[in-house]
């Protein structure tokens, strides 16, 4: 009997006829839904920016944790399912911990990225024997900022499990305005002061609300300091320069 | 959540790790039982015993020789054991020790030549492999502390190229133009080494195996777990053969009439 | 126990170890590193055979030279090759020699309960271009060093490369408040005296000598064009290069 397209999103991993996995789409589109995010490199280092949505007065805009670090020279930014990139990291972690145990190096921001890839397809039901690890596809995407022996870097990863290597990326709701705007402005010179510029106006065109320091949250990540979130001083000291 | 790459089942995908390129690279085995857990019975020693087994090389490929004697302790048990085993169309291998353990690794090689025939490629495996396939065998016993007692000499000739290589219950291994396991080491090789050391490309089959002969002889007069019936294994470019087992001349004759030699009398 | 009992109950074991002789050393000059060791393989007073490698390139900076065991450090160099391996596949990169030495720790202390039984030294350039040398006990422990001997005749070179090396019981030249590093030339003759010294003093020690010579990225010949019979082994000839020169040694 001939499938229509809607039983073909049922299992997380069953090719429909014409070669798609539902699933993982419905997944990335999810990543829509989410927050806009942002992150430019440069040759001083690499920025990362968030909108934080502060949907009521009561709420603690502190709490909203949405930018975090992997390791001293790698930082991260995500959109979308907030709690999935909790797992994300936790491996992220590990696996730069291990590696600086085993071989006394920083890991390379490529390699953090791929381990994290790894993760993303081990969706599905359990074979016999094996311990079941998830039953959807990741529903977040994430910026990963780093500094290694190649210089300031930025992935993107998305629930496929695909990484790509961008000069300046914006995920989640204000998506596609917010890069257009970035192959705009992004130029090779970029100072890190002007990354931190761009990446909070770029934010602030996509952002419902009117941007302050409780909405936005920033961090960078430089050869000299390693990853650091910006504190309420320096955040503020960049709006208004914005 | 685990984070051993190793412990999270089948891959989905052909194309991940597949070098396994994370460092803690045991596999936690939850059915792993301590190896101490009950008393498991382990050769502790060997029981019957093969000697010596000495191997040379010669102009047209290697030449191994060894008795055909299966002694239990000092009691010459099993008169007539070939030593002397083919593997394959192009190597032999020889054993020293325990028997039981040789005859167990001749199942094993038997098992792994009829699996690389089976996959009719016409691939065969050479002297190097086998012995890089014993030395991890051998190795991988002794690292589970249940040792195979052997000491075992490989043999072969494959694309022109010889090869002579040993190996041992501990995994250590090594090649040389003369080799000898057991008593052979301390009695036959010196004489080997004189005979053949920078002789390798030029002696002959017969000169080789008088080489051989003689020191079969020096090793069934002083060897007390030796017999003066062996085999001879010769392999080359027309691949393996080994001999029927033939006699040692020996003479005993001379020994009454030396002072130190038999009952003493002034 | 006179009555036939026993007081303790009796047990023998099979000893999975035996030792094989030999000697390694090696010494890190300002831009290069010389890795070195004899051939002979013996247990006992038994020669088995008068060529056994025990120094090994590992990538074209970095060089392991194992001692002890020899079926332990067979099996050890062939897995720090595996490791090499999958780490140029995972990160697109030669590992980095203090990377190696790390490595090698982690490897070695993983078998801390039942170890290898092989003394480890490991030669070659830093990423800094300079010479270097990491010397290892059978479970780990490591150090970086200008020079060290081990194995079967390490008492015998280690006090003579004190002495040469690290200027140990010598005057200092005036005005000179540390020992320099030597040219490639003068550790080449320090390498090959010391291994036919203790070919004459010790009876493990002797046969062949096999002499890896790391010279860093970009740095001249400093001389090794003269030495006979020096063999390169470099596979990517922008990037640090390594060097073999073989000598016999007395086989009695």
């Amino acid at each position: 009997m001939f499938l229509t397209r809607s039983e073909y999103d049922r299992g997380v991993n069953t090719f429909s006829p014409e070669g798609r996995l539902f699933q993982v789409e419905y997944a990335i589109e999810a990543i829509k839904l989410g927050s806009t995010t942002v992150g430019v490199s440069t040759t001083e280092g690499v920025v990362l920016g968030v909108e934080k949505r502060v949907q009521s007065p009561l709420l603690e805009s502190s709490s909203i944790e949405k930018i975090m670090e992997i390791d001293k020279h790698l930082g991260c930014a995500m959109s979308g399912l907030i709690a999935d990139a909790r797992t994300m990291i936790d491996h992220a972690r590990v696996t730069s911990q291990n590696h600086a145990f085993t071989y006394d190096e920083r890991i390379k921001v490529e390699s953090v990225t791929q381990a994290v890839c790894d993760l993303a397809l081990r969706f599905g039901e359990s074979v016999h024997d094996e311990e079941a690890m998830m039953s959807r596809p990741f529903g977040v995407a994430l910026l990963i900022a780093g500094v290694d022996e190649k210089g300031p870097q930025l992935f993107h990863t998305d629930p496929s499990g695909t990484f790509v290597r961008y000069d300046a990326k914006a995920v989640g709701s204000g998506s596609e305005a917010a890069q257009s705007e970035l192959q705009d402005k992004w130029h090779k010179q970029m100072t890190l002061k002007e990354a931190n510029i761009l990446t909070l106006r770029v934010l602030k065109q996509v952002m419902e609300e009117k941007l302050d320091h409780h909405n936005v949250q920033l961090a960078q990540v430089t050869a000299d300091k390693g990853f650091e979130i910006l504190d309420e001083v320096r955040l503020k000291a960049l709006i208004d320069d914005m | 959540m685990d984070h051993f790459p190793t412990s999270w089942g089948r891959p989905r995908t052909e194309a991940y790790d597949a070098y396994n390129t994370f460092p803690l690279h045991q596999r936690p085995n939850p059915g792993h039982k301590d190896a101490f857990a009950e008393g498991v019975q382990r050769t502790q020693q060997p029981i019957v015993t093969g000697t010596s087994v000495l191997g040379i090389l010669y102009k047209d490929g290697i030449m191994l020789v060894a008795d055909t004697l299966a002694s239990y302790g000092s009691l010459a048990r099993f008169k007539s054991i070939q030593r002397l085993h083919p593997v394959g169309s192009s190597t032999v291998i020889g054993a020293s020790g325990d028997m039981s353990d040789f005859q167990y690794l001749q199942t094993l090689l038997e098992e792994l030549i009829i699996e690389e025939f089976a996959e009719a490629d016409k691939h065969e495996l050479g002297p190097a492999e086998i012995h890089e396939y014993l030395s991890r065998i051998m190795y991988g016993r002794r690292s589970k502390m249940n040792p195979l007692w052997n000491s075992l000499l490989v043999a072969g000739k494959k694309d022109g190229k010889r090869f002579l290589a040993y190996v041992d219950l501990l995994g250590t291994t090594y090649s040389a133009s003369t080799i000898a396991t057991g008593y052979g080491a301390y009695i036959a090789l010196p004489l080997l080494r004189t005979a053949v050391e920078g002789k390798e490309d030029t002696l002959t089959e017969e000169e080789a195996r008088k080489i051989l002969e003689d020191a079969m002889r020096v090793l069934f007069y002083r060897d007390a777990r030796s017999l003066d019936k062996y085999q001879i294994a010769i392999v080359n470019d027309e691949g393996v053969t080994i001999s029927e087992p033939k006699k040692i001349e020996t003479e005993w004759g001379f020994a009454e009439g030396i002072r130190g030699y038999g009952a003493q009398i002034q | 126990m006179p009555d036939g009992s026993y007081a303790h109950p009796q047990q023998r074991q099979f000893n999975p170890y035996t030792e094989n002789g030999g000697t390694i050393l090696a010494i890190a000059g300002a831009d290069f590193t010389v890795i070195a060791g004899d051939t002979r393989q013996s247990e006992g007073y038994s020669i088995q055979t008068r060529y056994a490698p025990k120094v090994f390139r590992l990538t074209d900076r970095a060089v392991l030279a194992v001692n002890g065991f020899a079926a332990d450090g067979n099996m050890f160099v062939k897995k720090v090759k595996q490791r090499l391996e999958w780490y140029r596949h995972a990160h697109a990169k030669d590992m980095p020699l203090r990377a190696i030495a790390r490595l090698i720790q982690t490897m070695l202390y993983a078998q801390r309960f039942f170890p290898y039984y092989v003394y480890n030294i490991l030669g070659g350039i830093e990423e800094d271009g300079s010479g270097a040398v990491y010397s290892f006990d059978p479970v780990g422990s490591y150090e970086r060093e200008a020079c060290r001997a081990a194995g079967a005749a390490q008492s015998l070179v280690q006090p003579f490369l004190d002495n040469q090396i690290y200027f140990k019981n010598q005057q200092l030249p005036p005005g000179q408040t540390r020992p320099l590093h030597l040219s490639l030339s003068d550790v080449l003759s320090i390498v090959i005296d010391s291994f036919t010294s203790a070919t004459e003093r010790h009876i493990e020690v002797g046969d062949g000598l096999e002499i890896y010579v790391v010279l860093a990225k970009g740095r001249g010949p400093q001389g090794l064009e003269a030495v006979r019979g020096a063999q390169e082994l470099t596979t990517n000839a922008e990037g640090d290069r390594v060097f073999i020169v073989r000598r016999e040694l007395k086989k009695d």
